[in-house]
């Protein structure tokens, strides 16, 4: 009997529980035929402000040791354009539609979830809080517990659609933020986006991207995203959605052990798109393998000698 | 149709110290490309993370072949020019946009330099067989830098050189043989590959002279297929709008634009 890949968070239904990374899928329908998007349980499509925008110039990629960096600067068609031209094929694909949304204000933030709200077709939003608060004077809304509650608050106030915070890694503690927006309504969390990072042309002396900073993804992210993951789950009764450097059913694994329901993919989907494919049949190998009948049973199934770890 | 294809290397030929032709056997790929696309490659097992863009240079359809141009310029070209026949790379593509062939009968001009040369041989491959003959310049610091010259002039091409150095033909850089061609006649298209310096210059001239020009831009890319909008390119929008233009995706939109609508002052880091 092939073990129930399908998984549950707060409502949002998934036949599987791989989820394409915002930023990662465009708006969908770009792959064609070289995903089988059955093996995909949502996308988490591109980014959207209200209005467009153009994003940062160019050079906005550099790939460094197992990673790459991106300085896209969130270039986007703003959610009237998402709605009217992307959203219906999108739809006819099969995986589950999560919109991922950006504010630059706490007042966009709401206005994109009430307008969402009323969308046919779209099933989950997730809270880009990696945007910079231009009324706080660019402070990202995800640094700031409060910034990141307040920004939840709103979008729960305008939804009632699963509503899941994406986590910012660059924090101090991000068990403070995940709290937080638990307590102000969050349906789950997902973590982590990319950490800020650079490189440098040393010939030319210059920085390899525009914008300088970028945020680094891929393989050489995913320890540390496995750990945040990991104190993640254990401090917030919400699911969370691991996100990280992914590329293979191991890898997934690693994160739903670790406490997370489901995961994402985002950079790995570039080099390989069979990916998806893979990873779903190597999930299901596990289960078979461990006499598992579905793979919820994995979540948060740790072991930890001794109780919890002290430090880190 | 875009796939993602194993590739087996079947033959090579050694252009120059740092360069080689690379023949792969992949059935897909030589039959459903068009001159101007390129395609994502990676080498398992080999240490870089992200797929590379390669032009598709030459095709064989009826043997399944085709051919990428490889010049060393770093770990992963160093390690395709070692790659044993029989070896296996995987490619996603035929990918991005193709030239368009001329539609008058005035002779097109083609302007080439480094491994900007590499899409025009298919390219030319098909105006032969339509009985087209080109003007086809090609520039580049020495002799051994002009890759598949005497390719071009098999097809029937009408080639010129120029070196830096003048160790081959003309001494001096190519685009300024390129405004002699032009004082000479005016050609119906333009069309132009290579060194990004190359490309703005190519873009002036044809731009004095109003001259059609279709250039292929090069750009580091992440995903090749319109996602993660890293290979930008900023262009025109088509009407009068408040924002001078937009970043338009080399992968998807291009690679081959229609020069005028590229914002050159706009590109200072080309890659």
């Amino acid at each position: 009997m092939r073990p129930d890949l399908s998984v549950e968070i707060s409502g949002l239904k998934l036949a599987t529980p791989l989820i394409a990374a915002s930023g990662t899928f465009g708006y969908g329908t770009e792959y064609g035929d070289v995903v089988d998007y059955a093996a995909i349980g949502a996308i988490a499509v591109k980014g959207l402000y209200l209005n467009p925008r153009p994003g940062c110039p160019p050079p906005r990629i550099w790939e460094t040791p197992s990673g790459m960096l991106n300085a896209i600067g969130l270039q986007e068609i703003g959610v009237t354009r998402f709605i009217a031209e992307k959203l219906p094929e999108l739809r006819k694909l099969g995986p589950a539609v999560v919109v991922n949304i950006c504010g630059s204000t706490l007042e966009e933030y709401g206005e994109l979830a009430r307008i969402l709200n009323d969308v046919e077709g779209v099933s989950g939003i997730e809270i880009n809080i990696s945007c910079p608060n231009v009324k706080e004077g660019g402070i990202l809304f995800g640094c700031d517990p409060d910034l990141a509650a307040r920004a939840t608050e709103v979008v729960r106030a305008g939804t009632t659609l699963p509503v899941i915070p994406k986590l910012s890694p660059n924090v101090t503690d991000i068990t403070v933020v995940a709290r937080r927006v638990e307590s102000a309504g969050a349906d789950a969390v997902s973590l982590i986006n990319t950490i800020p990072a650079m490189a440098i042309d040393v010939e030319t002396r210059r920085p390899r991207l525009a914008n300088v900073v970028g945020g680094l993804s891929g393989p050489a992210i995913r320890p540390i995203a496995v750990r945040l993951v990991y104190q993640t789950a254990q401090a917030v009764k919400i699911p969370v959605i691991g996100i990280g450097g992914i590329g293979s059913a191991e890898d997934a694994l690693e994160f739903l052990i670790a406490g997370a329901r489901a995961v994402q993919i985002g950079t790995m989907n570039f080099v390989d798109p069979s990916v998806w494919s893979r990873t779903l049949e190597g999930l299901a190998d596990y289960c078979r393998r461990h006499a598992l009948s579905s793979i919820t049973e994995v979540t948060g199934t740790l072991r930890v000698e001794g109780g919890l770890p002290s430090g880190w | 149709m875009k796939e993602d294809e194993r590739a087996v290397l079947v033959d090579r030929r050694v252009l120059s110290p740092d360069a080689q032709l690379l023949f792969f056997r992949a059935p897909k790929h030589s039959k459903t490309f068009l001159p101007g696309q390129f395609t994502m490659l990676r080498t398992p097992g080999e240490g870089l993370l992200l797929r590379r863009p390669y032009s598709i240079c030459s095709a064989e359809p009826e043997k399944g072949r085709f051919s990428l141009l490889v010049k060393v310029v770093g770990q992963g070209t160093r390690a395709l020019t070692e790659l044993p026949m029989g070896g296996e790379v995987h490619c996603l593509g035929p990918l991005g946009t193709s030239f368009e062939p001329p539609t008058e009968g005035r002779r097109p001009v083609i302007v080439a330099g480094g491994v900007g040369i590499a899409p025009f041989l298919c390219f030319c491959e098909s105006l032969a067989r339509a009985g087209v003959v080109a003007k086809v310049l090609l520039g580049g610091r020495r002799s051994h830098d002009l890759y598949l010259k005497d390719d071009f002039a098999e097809l029937g091409m009408d080639v010129s050189c120029t070196t830096e150095d003048g160790s081959f033909g003309w001494k001096g850089l190519v685009t300024d043989l390129l405004t002699e061609v032009l004082d000479e006649s005016q050609p119906a298209r333009l069309y132009s590959c290579g060194p990004s310096g190359m490309l703005r210059r190519v873009a002036e001239i044809a731009a004095e002279r109003k001259v059609p020009h279709q250039v292929s831009i090069e750009r580091r890319m992440g995903c090749g297929m319109g996602c993660c909008l890293g290979c930008v390119v900023f262009t025109r929008l088509p009407e009068e709008t408040e924002a001078q233009g937009e970043y338009r995706r080399a992968c998807t939109e291009g690679p081959v634009f229609e020069a005028d609508q590229i914002v050159w002052d706009r590109d200072p880091h080309p890659l």
